[in-house]
């Protein structure tokens, strides 16, 4: 248990609308800390309905849920917004970036509201994570200005501001041409295999999910494939 | 407090969008504004219809009210009108016989600032064949003036030529039209108990008020005493003014206790001026509120669209977690921001308004220019008032995005 960084067990979910169905069907697994792991599975699967629960941000589903140990069933909102801050960090198909503020200020936001460290510290930590991902020069720019790549790199350093246990990540590179596609692949296996964060991707891309530690299989909210 | 982050936030969010930013702001501004300028203009025609009577009317009056205590020696008067009275008793009963220690006594009372004695006696004027009933009235000349200001309202003539003689008197510029009279013509005035004198007209004035203009005749006081063969310290009215004229009812209860005779304030003398101003008030303030109100409607509505336009970011920003209460602080923060901008530019316009408006010039009775009261718990009002509604028409915009379901937003 302590090695774990999220634990699920026996987790249902239903849709009610339009009519009641059940999307996921008892769903049981264990992730390690710092495995890098791939959840695939064909449209309608329940693969990102599945990665929404373990983000915390869709609680109407039954079941436990443990990340980091710590059981998040039955936890407020504010009590989950404030866990989501501090141990989860997201990556979105789009980058859903804030278009008003500079690449360096989207970074820092997450940060600013956990409110560890100073504004100073924080800068640091934003510039880091901006060289680390190769764009540091776009540091200062409105992120509207940057290219597709770049703001997804953005988002990367953004989740990694906080130095989250567990980063979630929903179709990554679902946007990204091949160059920018393994650039991206290449920093998460770094942050797995150096940092010890866990990731947690759903992913159409075959080769993105062949090359991770892990794959699991959905289909029709069934687990079908479990394998290293 | 507001965090500095959701503060930014709330920043970045107001200057993305200017235009609909400067609309909210400008809405709040036309509310207060008005508010300011519509309580303002109300106040000053309370005021100047107010100060219009009190060219005839005094803040407080003294006089000898019939004493309604005193019992009917015939009780069985409900058929017939019955007067009992003592010959020798009118000397005591019309009239204040002591006035001039009563003004004596009153003029150690610092609340007051003028104090005048009157005669006022009921008669007729008459000039060739016309006849018009009206007020004679005994005055003291430099006191009346004191009083009533009643040197800038002299048409013709010259206010302070009523004292060289007993036979000078003062008209009001109606009533001389009336009797087709002007300066330096004679009037004869015939008392109620049928003494008839002649009057030489001195002065004529106009004060705005028929009661005054229509309808009276100044006299020397010591003149009116010989109309009426009464002792030298006879008054029928002592007329006192104090220097706030609002606070006239509690300074008349505090003189009243050395006093034998009925003290009567303005106010309750005149309610019905007292019920105009109050109804003027209600409807300024009426009006003006609904303007406020309407503006909050304006911004509901835009925060409304901003929280709409925003859902996105508000979905991101609970993803990265950010909880309900920040993303309240962020929205209601905008809608703070438009409230304190759009109130101090509306009292800077309110009272911009209100001070070229008070330059118009409208020669009508006593006025020279529209009138306008500059009250500083009307401009406090308008501001708290705007604030208020602005705060209260962005809170239930920024409760409805605490609300957002980010997932429901993030996956489409």
């Amino acid at each position: 248990m302590k090695d774990l960084a999220l634990s699920v067990k026996n987790i249902s979910k239903y849709f009610h609308e339009p009519k009641t169905f059940q999307v996921l069907k008892n769903i049981s697994f264990d992730v390690k800390k710092g495995e890098f792991l791939s959840l695939i599975g064909k449209s309608g699967s329940g693969k990102s309905t599945l990665l929404y629960v373990l983000s915390t941000m869709d609680t109407d589903f039954t079941g436990d849920l443990y990340l980091n140990g710590v059981n998040l069933v039955g936890k407020s909102q504010n009590e989950l917004a404030a866990f989501r801050n501090e141990n989860i960090g997201f990556v979105f198909q789009f980058h859903y970036l804030l278009p008003e503020f500079s690449a360096i200020d989207n970074i820092m936001l997450p940060a600013l509201k956990l409110g560890k460290k100073s504004k100073e510290e924080i800068r640091a930590k934003a510039l880091d994570n901006l060289s680390l991902l190769g764009i540091k020069d776009h540091a200062e720019k409105l992120v509207s200005k940057l290219s597709g790549g770049e703001q997804q790199r953005v988002a990367i350093a953004r989740a990694l501001i906080n130095e989250p246990a567990i980063i979630m990540c929903d179709e990554p590179t679902g946007n990204l041409d091949s160059k920018n596609t393994d650039i991206v692949f290449d920093i998460f296996r770094k942050l797995c295999h150096e940092n010890g964060q866990t990731i947690i991707a759903v992913t159409h891309d075959d080769d993105f999910a062949a090359n991770s530690d892990r794959i699991i299989e959905l289909q029709d909210g069934v687990l079908l494939k479990n394998e290293y | 407090m507001v965090s500095k982050t959701n503060l930014k936030i709330a920043l970045a969010h107001l200057t993305s969008r200017k235009k609909q930013v400067i609309v909210a702001i400008l809405s709040v501004t036309f509310g207060v504004s008005m508010y300011i300028f519509m309580n303002g203009f109300m106040g000053g025609v309370n005021k100047s219809q107010t100060e219009m009577s009190f060219s005839a009317l005094a803040h407080i009056r003294v006089y000898n009210d019939v004493d309604t205590e005193i019992p009917n020696l015939i009780q069985d008067s409900e058929t017939k009108l019955v007067h009992v009275r003592n010959a020798k008793a009118i000397q005591y009963t019309e009239g204040i016989k002591n006035a001039e220690e009563i003004v004596k006594k009153l003029k150690t009372n610092k609340q007051l600032s003028a104090i005048t004695s009157q005669i006022n006696i009921s008669g007729t004027f008459q000039s060739g064949s016309t006849k018009l009933s009206g007020i004679i009235s005994g005055i003291d000349v430099e006191n009346e003036d004191k009083m009533f200001q009643m040197k800038q309202y002299v048409k013709y003539g010259n206010w302070d030529n009523l004292n060289y003689s007993n036979n000078n008197i003062i008209l009001g510029t109606g009533l001389a039209k009336k009797l087709s009279l002007k300066l330096n013509d004679n009037i004869t005035v015939i008392t109620t108990d049928n003494i008839i004198k002649n009057y030489k007209i001195v002065c004529l004035v106009e004060t705005g008020s028929p009661n005054v203009d229509d309808s009276k005749g100044f006299i020397k006081k010591s003149s009116a005493i010989q109309l009426l063969s009464k002792n030298r310290s006879y008054a029928t009215d002592i007329q006192i003014n104090i220097p706030d004229y609002n606070k006239a009812t509690e300074v008349a209860s505090t003189i009243r206790a050395g006093i034998p005779y009925k003290v009567e304030s303005w106010q309750e003398s005149s309610s019905q001026l007292v019920a105009a101003n109050s109804l003027r008030k209600l409807i300024a303030i009426a009006v003006s509120l609904t303007i406020i109100i309407v503006a909050g409607f304006g911004i509901y509505n835009i925060m409304n669209m901003t929280v709409n336009e925003k859902i996105k970011e508000i979905a991101i920003l609970k993803a990265l977690g950010f909880d309900g209460n920040d993303v309240v602080q962020i929205f209601l923060t905008q809608a703070i921001i438009i409230g304190f901008i759009g109130g101090f530019t509306g009292v800077a316009l309110g009272f911009g308004i209100a001070s070229i408006v008070s330059m118009i010039p409208f020669e009508v009775g006593n006025m020279d220019t529209l009138p306008m009261v500059f009250n500083k718990l009307d401009y406090l009002i308008a501001f708290v008032a705007g604030i208020l509604i602005t705060i209260i028409a962005g809170y239930l915009p920024s409760k409805k995005a605490s609300k957002v379901d980010p997932v429901e937003i993030i996956r489409g």
